[in-house]
């Protein structure tokens, strides 16, 4: 199943910013990003394998399509490519409809990972004030799954403490992550890329995010995992969790912000490969993970792994574990 | 060889000579107008009594109007009001879910493939308002193994049977927004929005497909010639990228027979190699230098919003009468002006796409700003629908020498729902404020947004002399012009718009020979037959073109 992620926002808001930066992370996705055209992204000539009208290719396998043949074809061009692309990535007009644009993250062979939409710290207010796009902006803010309020180095704390008040009150279901230049950790971004927790904590290096982990040796219903889902605390903004079953299913919960959804796919289909792991329990310090196998070889063990990730000094682990005890026993 | 057409009776819109009986032609150019002696000078001739009986007024100019109204007519149209199809019938409207159920069966029974979809164009639900929706119950009864695929009016909804969701693996269990579903959470068969209906795809490939090929275009000039329309504005219909769409319109164009002279406007979306604004207008400029007698480029089109009846048309207070407000800007504001100037400073016609009022604050302030910016004495920049301009944007756009397009056929076509729900009764009767815009200074032309309405400037001028609902209520009569106002904006003052008055638009000495050839004269019927003149067809630079039926 290939992920899908929308990047909405106002003009200035940040969002080629933060596109050129999963670009250049990528880590070992291969990204397929739908733009409106050429002209807002600034991709480094060195990256650029090749380019034609409607498409980008660059060295690292990413590719950059532009949406001028309509919406779901350029999504079919991708799927279609011929090294087909694991993530997809949309950058939505300004004035985009992003609730929209999310309902093609719901077609079948995608899976709708985040609706992430950046805000400009400094100027939101007057946005959202603003006759002709107010209504629009908040819209799009209502729409998120997780809202990255860009460039707060440039207000000052108060003044981020109104933001975040404002958001409470009027979209008290999205998240919201502070951010300076769309600088975020890539699982936050873009989902938590399972390949990618046996070697570093999910969080990555940035010094705001922390992770927090466990490991079972049993496999857990589907009803457990969502009633888990279902009680988590507004602090954790991402979960991955993937139970192994006996045969060759396994379930996958995805957390971002507060939306959740509980899948049940063909376990090659995960793309992970683990040893047998050992019930670990929770990790002592959330900021350090030890480094996980996420899932367990199909059709030979059960198991479960979860993975979250939070706000270092909100994310709290022994919420977390008490959750799991509860729900995962 | 010259050509001299005689007619009963000839209207120039040259307000030095407005009428006349003879005009001669010369390779395709008016050498004169006027009776025979004044014409019979330029030399040896031949005498065309074709319209002795019938009427010359110059070929009418449509001012909005997209290719996909010929698009949609490859497909069975099965909408409220009767619409005319390119071989001259008319499809008669459809008033009933029965009468919808009967002419679906019958296409159905006429299709000898039974594994083939059936698309059907231009059912709008608005006009039922007290009807359950439409569903895939409804479709069934047509066939239950047929797939089917209703395309509404107004492009942003269809409703598909059985047959169709399950070709198109459309299951109950997708959680795409905009899947209709019934109280059990069935679907139910409509699809709303374009991420749901592409859910279907058989169905949305095909007439996305159909609304890019050479039938498409065919239609499209047929549809205008049997309307009278010698020229005819594709506003928006590609994209300037659509490199192979555009190799289509040049060859379908200089063909010899072909009917129409077309005037393209392109959205600006970016192509793959340009990196700003720029280069882009460059661009368009490049296209605007490669037109061709029947075929220009004379400009850039935005679309700022949505529409009025789908309530996504940006209002200022008091907002919509009923129904919820979905108003909401298609083009960055802070974006705006960078993107209009290089068009301006290239010397390009903006067409602005407004049908909120809000939206046209918008456009107005924007242009203000351009032309402080970049003072052009003689830009004719245009915003087209209009629908809701009030008379502080009128005294604004005359000062700036901006034009109106009015979209006038939606007096008709939606004026009760305006009238009764979108905007109520006083904001229905300012609809496309002709006198006013005839008071303040404004230019304006008409337009039919084909396919949204057909093609037809007599219909158009109809709505714009009479205001007319299908109930009978008269939107405004304040509102009201005359019919000799009415074809002067169907014809030369759309020509002004798309800055070729001096080509065509009237008929004098120099200009082409474009007309349009009428069974009666619309000055002198009665206003409220206007629409009902029978159209002989047109002369396109000399060449007579006879309409279908």
């Amino acid at each position: 199943m290939i992920g899908y992620t929308v990047i909405g926002g106002y003009l200035g808001a940040g969002k080629t910013t933060l596109l050129n930066h999963l670009l250049s992370v990528c880590d070992d996705r291969r990204l397929g990003v739908l733009v409106n055209d050429f002209g807002a992204i600034n991709i480094d000539a060195g990256l650029i394998d090749s380019r034609s009208e409607t498409t980008i290719s660059l060295t690292n396998g990413c590719i950059c399509c532009t949406m001028s043949d309509g919406y779901s074809e350029a999504i079919d061009q991708l799927l279609e490519a011929r090294h087909p692309v694991d993530h997809i990535v949309v950058e939505a007009s300004g004035v985009a409809d992003v609730r929209q644009l999310a309902q093609y993250g719901r077609h079948p062979g995608l899976h709708l990972d985040g609706v992430l939409v950046v805000a400009d710290a400094e100027t939101l207010p007057q946005q959202l004030s603003d006759r002709y796009i107010g209504s629009t902006v908040q819209r799009q803010l209502e729409a998120a799954d997780l809202v990255v309020l860009n460039k707060v180095d440039l207000i000052a704390e108060a003044e981020l403490r109104a933001r975040l008040e404002w958001f409470g009150k009027v979209c008290p279901q999205v998240r919201v992550v502070p951010s300076q230049r769309g600088w975020l950790p890539m699982n936050l971004l873009l989902g938590i890329n399972s390949q990618r927790l046996r070697g570093s904590g999910a969080s990555g290096e940035h010094p705001h995010y922390v992770s927090w982990h466990v490991s079972l040796a049993h496999a857990v219903t589907k009803q457990a995992l969502e009633g888990f889902a279902k009680e988590l605390d507004p602090a954790v903004l991402r979960v991955k969790g993937i139970v192994s079953e006996p045969g060759s299913q396994a379930l996958v919960l995805q957390v971002v912000g507060r939306r959740w959804e509980v899948l049940r796919v063909d376990v090659f289909s995960v793309g992970d490969r683990g040893k047998d792991a050992a019930p670990t329990g929770v990790a002592p310090d959330a900021g350090v993970d030890p480094g996980v196998d996420t899932a367990v070889a199909p059709g030979v063990q059960t198991g479960t792994q979860l993975v979250a990730i939070g706000l270092k000094g909100q994310l709290n682990p022994q919420i977390l574990i008490a959750l799991a005890a509860k729900w995962l026993h | 060889m010259i050509n001299i057409f005689r007619a009963k009776n000839i209207i120039t819109m040259n307000p030095s000579n407005p009428q006349a009986t003879h005009v001669a032609v010369r390779d395709g150019m008016i050498l004169g107008v006027g009776t025979f002696e004044d014409v019979a000078g330029w030399g040896e001739h031949v005498i065309d009594e074709t319209f002795g009986d019938l009427v010359i007024i110059p070929g009418f100019v449509e001012a909005h109007a997209h290719v996909m109204a010929g698009g949609m007519l490859q497909r069975p149209y099965v909408g409220y009001f009767d619409r005319p199809l390119p071989d001259g019938q008319v499809a008669s409207g459809i008033k009933s879910y029965a009468a919808l159920i009967d002419r679906l069966r019958e296409i159905h029974r006429s299709m000898p493939d039974p594994a083939q979809q059936l698309i059907a164009e231009g059912f709008d639900p608005i006009y039922f308002p007290d009807q359950p929706r439409l569903n895939r119950q409804h479709l069934d009864q047509v066939s239950s193994t047929r797939p089917i695929f209703i395309h509404h009016a107004n492009g942003h909804l269809a409703t598909a049977n059985t047959a169709m969701l399950k070709l198109n693996n459309v299951s109950t269990d997708l959680k795409v927004d905009g899947l209709g579903r019934d109280d059990s959470g069935e679907l139910d068969g409509e699809l709303r929005e374009p991420a749901a209906m592409s859910l279907c795809r058989t169905a949305f490939r095909e007439i996305q497909r159909s609304n890019m090929s050479e039938a498409a275009i065919r239609n499209f000039a047929a549809l205008a010639r049997n309307a009278g329309i010698t020229t005819c504005t594709d506003l928006g219909g590609i994209s300037i990228i659509a490199t192979r769409a555009l190799e289509q319109w040049r060859a379908l164009t200089s063909e010899v027979d072909f009917p129409l002279r077309v005037v393209q406007y392109n959205l600006p979306a970016m192509p793959g190699t340009a990196a700003d604004f720029e280069a882009v207008a460059h661009e368009f400029v490049r296209l605007k230098n490669s037109g061709t007698d029947r075929l220009r480029f004379p400009g850039v089109k935005f679309v700022l919003d949505g529409s009025i009846q789908g309530f996504t048309a940006l209002l200022n207070p008091p907002g919509y009468f009923r129904g919820e407000d979905h108003g909401q800007l298609l083009a960055v504001p802070g974006q705006l002006l960078d993107w209009m100037l290089p068009f301006h400073r290239a010397g390009l016609s903006i067409h602005m796409h407004c049908n909120g009022n809000r939206t046209q604050d918008l456009a107005i302030e924007t242009i203000e700003a351009l032309l402080k910016v970049a003072p052009a004495p003689d830009h004719r920049h245009t915003i087209t629908h209009a629908q809701l301009t009030t008379q502080a944007q009128l005294r604004k756009m005359a000062k700036l020498g901006l034009c109106a397009n009015f979209f006038t056929n939606h007096l008709w076509y939606w004026g009760d729902q305006h009238y009764g729900i979108t905007v109520g009764p006083e904001r229905a009767n300012a609809l496309e404020p002709c006198a006013s815009a005839i008071r303040e200074g404004v230019s304006f032309s008409f337009h039919s947004d084909a396919g949204v309405t057909p093609l037809g400037p007599l219909h158009t001028m109809w709505c714009a002399v009479n205001r007319v609902t299908p109930s009978g209520r008269v939107l405004g009569p304040a509102e009201k012009i005359t019919a000799s106002q009415a074809l002067k904006a169907a014809t030369i003052d759309a020509a002004y718009q798309l800055h070729l008055d001096h080509e065509i638009g009237s008929l004098e000495a120099g200009k082409k020979a474009d007309f349009t050839v009428l069974h009666d004269d619309p000055l002198a019927v009665a206003p409220l037959a206007i629409r009902d003149i029978r159209v002989w067809g047109t002369v396109l630079g000399g060449q007579c073109f006879k309409a279908a039926g």
